[in-house]
């Protein structure tokens, strides 16, 4: 059994598999341990280079696997490994959403990008506290914006080309559990393990003018029309902690639940001064 | 009044809208360029409100003063709510702020009446071109356009605007002359040829400025009158061909404060304007036809959705052969949807379809399983009758409460 650590990273992964491809070696062969190694495979000499075989594989396939190696979970590596080598084969359904192994690396593609649509969504820049340039040691000008985030795979490299797009010339620090990013307005600097300044940084300070989002939350919604389970659905409540608007929710469902639902109108709207208009 | 008042009841009092969508833009981005803001045609839904819809843009009015008198609405001129108007630049404050927060995607921007149409539809005009060209804003913009103001006016907010709306509110004209008498079918639907001539003149022309490039949309209020589903959707029908709308919204009308006699006081028919949209979605997406879904006058019906129905009323087309039937004829079995469909063909391609592909696509079984037929299976129930199979979907009788 050959014992391989990619230091979950694909470029690497690669590498590795494309030699392993090289020389035949099957899946059951190979396994890919984290950084702890695996309890009981015996450690195995990984052949040393390119091998006689050279493989063909469909254009995109190569892309299918990047996808699906942000997922985090069991047999990260190992599972694509196993497709890759499937399709060597000669056996083009291993990568078909029909097929066993497909189902599963289009469910993982799948969830890396609901992953990816999440960060895009719930991630929340607020502005930056004063002096956090020297906190965060990201040369003179520092964050204007700052954003703490928990994804659940690896998406942020991929999602900081959305945020480059979305806020010009601006420039902002995202920092989450593992990596974190930084645009100055011109470069972004991509690290896979997120320094902890950066992490203090995204994490801490106030923000004065938060007030005007809350209450535009909290009068946007409908008493009337409650339905916490669609609202649980499509934002699942492990977000709730780091959005803004996450602590309201439980108080506004509860006041919709206990007679709210009577109208539309939003509680604070209905105790101001009403006024009817002349007929111009 | 301080700006955090204002905003409270102007988004309070635009949430009767439904359409909060934000998908549809071209391709823009801020990289490396002064300014703010990026579309990519993708809409994102940057929160949910406790009654489960999407918060995508800053949707605010820009005053609710409103000189018309509309029976179904919480802002007409003589109901009793706290009245504000914003000044354009604060809506562009609002906007930029949430936009840089990441909150919002964009601004969609209506108003109550003031002075004049003409008037009101400048000074939402006017937000816009403020965000565009002082601000450089490449996000995200929705207007509403007020019928009867000039269609040079429009045609100005459609340079800026990404989507334009207006609201054909009420299904029927008999209705909208009951409840909306400042309001003419005519003149709504001489607003959406107006945009939709503004969309036409630039077909063929790709170096033309862009036009409301995620086209128009409407919104129709259910439950208001009396109109049954089947008008509702062959309204629905001929708006999408004759003005190429992009959607159509159905809001459930739910009861405002200071109700007038003329409307019901009833809850919101949630599950009504559900099975609209599933059916809606079937005439945009599946090529269905309103005359398929409802052959007569009548309503949906609420305990099997649209498609489920319309298989149960054409059993002749049915069980259906996975591997040789068309896409568009495998969508149309229920529980499985058209992407689906399409995995089935290619995975056809490599070898025969059997039941257990349709597990792993994940498709809803207990729907499908009497339409279908696969290489290893064949439903037993290919003969039942409609009838029995539709009280097979349905919920176990159950006995009630002895307590409410």
């Amino acid at each position: 059994m050959i014992s391989l650590d990619c230091g979950d990273c694909f470029d690497i992964w690669r590498g590795q598999a494309r030699q392993l491809l090289s020389h035949g070696i099957a899946p059951c062969a190979v396994t890919w341990a984290g950084a702890g190694g695996d309890l009981f495979a015996s450690a195995g000499p990984m052949p040393l280079g390119q091998g006689p075989r050279q493989p063909r594989v469909p254009a995109q396939l190569p892309g299918l696997l990047c996808q699906a190696a942000r997922y985090r979970g069991e047999q990260r590596w190992s599972l694509l490994y196993e497709v890759l080598w499937r399709v060597a084969q000669g056996d083009r359904s291993a990568m078909l959403a029909g097929s066993d192994l497909g189902s599963e690396l289009h469910r993982r593609v799948k969830q890396v990008r609901r992953e990816t649509h999440h960060i895009h969504a719930f991630l929340r820049f607020v502005p930056a506290a004063e002096g956090a340039a020297e906190d965060a040691a990201v040369g003179a000008a520092g964050p204007q914006f700052v954003a703490w985030h928990e994804p659940a795979h690896d998406v942020l490299g991929d999602a900081c080309e959305h945020f480059i797009g979305r806020m010009g010339q601006a420039r902002w620090l995202i920092a989450t559990p593992r990596d974190g990013a930084y645009y100055d307005g011109q470069t972004l600097q991509y690290q896979r393990h997120c320094p902890a300044a950066w992490q203090h940084l995204a994490q801490g300070g106030d923000d004065p003018d938060g007030g005007l989002w809350l209450a535009y939350y909290r009068n946007l919604f409908n008493p009337a029309r409650l339905n916490p389970k669609a609202l649980q659905g499509h934002m699942p409540g492990r977000f709730w902690k780091h959005l803004p608007e996450g602590p309201l929710i439980p108080a506004l469902v509860s006041d919709a639940q206990l007679g709210k639902r009577r109208d539309g109108q939003a509680r604070e709207v209905a105790r101001l001064k009403g006024k009817r208009v002349g007929k111009g | 009044m301080e700006l955090i008042d204002k905003l409270s009841i102007l988004a309070d009092a635009a949430k009767y809208d439904a359409s909060c969508a934000s998908s549809g833009a071209p391709q823009r981005s801020s990289k490396g360029r002064a300014g703010l803001g990026a579309s990519n045609g993708m809409g994102i839904c940057h929160s949910y409100t406790p009654d489960g819809r999407c918060v995508s843009l800053l949707k605010v009015l820009l005053t609710n003063f409103c000189l018309y008198d509309c029976q179904y609405c919480v802002n007409r001129r003589s109901s009793d709510v706290p009245r504000a108007r914003f000044s354009p630049e604060e809506v562009v404050r609002l906007t930029l702020d949430f936009y840089r927060r990441n909150c919002v995607s964009g601004l969609f921007l209506s108003s109550g009446i003031i002075r004049s149409p003409d008037y009101t539809m400048e000074q939402l005009v006017r937000v816009a071109q403020l965000l565009r060209e002082t601000h450089q804003f490449r996000g995200y913009i929705h207007l509403k356009t007020i019928p009867d103001a000039d269609p040079l006016l429009v045609e100005q907010a459609g340079r800026y605007a990404d989507r334009l709306s207006v609201n054909i509110e009420l299904p029927s004209e008999a209705s909208l002359r009951q409840l909306a008498p400042e309001k003419s079918a005519a003149s709504i639907r001489a607003a959406m040829g107006t945009i939709q001539r503004g969309e036409l003149s630039r077909q063929g022309q790709p170096r033309a400025p862009a036009f409301v490039p995620a086209g128009q949309s409407t919104q129709m209020i259910i439950g208001a009158d009396t109109t049954d589903d089947s008008t509702i959707l062959r309204n629905a029908e001929a708006l999408y061909r004759g003005y190429q709308l992009r959607r159509v919204y159905y809001s459930a009308f739910s009861p405002i404060p200071a109700s007038p006699a003329s409307v019901p006081r009833a809850a919101p028919p949630l599950l009504r304007e559900h099975r609209l949209y599933q059916a809606d979605f079937l005439l945009r997406g599946y090529g269905y036809r309103a005359a398929e879904l409802l052959a007569g006058p009548g309503d949906l019906a609420l305990d099997i959705d649209p498609k489920l129905a319309w298989a149960l009323a054409n059993r002749e087309g049915f069980p259906l052969d996975l591997n040789h039937a068309e896409a568009l004829q495998i969508a149309r079995v229920p529980g499985i949807g058209l992407r689906s469909a399409q995995r089935l063909v290619a995975l056809r391609r490599q070898r025969r379809i059997r039941y257990d592909d349709l597990v792993r696509l994940r498709c809803v079984l207990a729907k499908a399983r009497p339409f279908i037929i696969t290489s290893d299976y064949h439903p037993r129930q290919a003969d039942a009758p409609s009838q029995w199979l539709r009280r097979q979907w349905l919920e176990a009788p159950r006995q009630l409460g002895l307590f409410p």
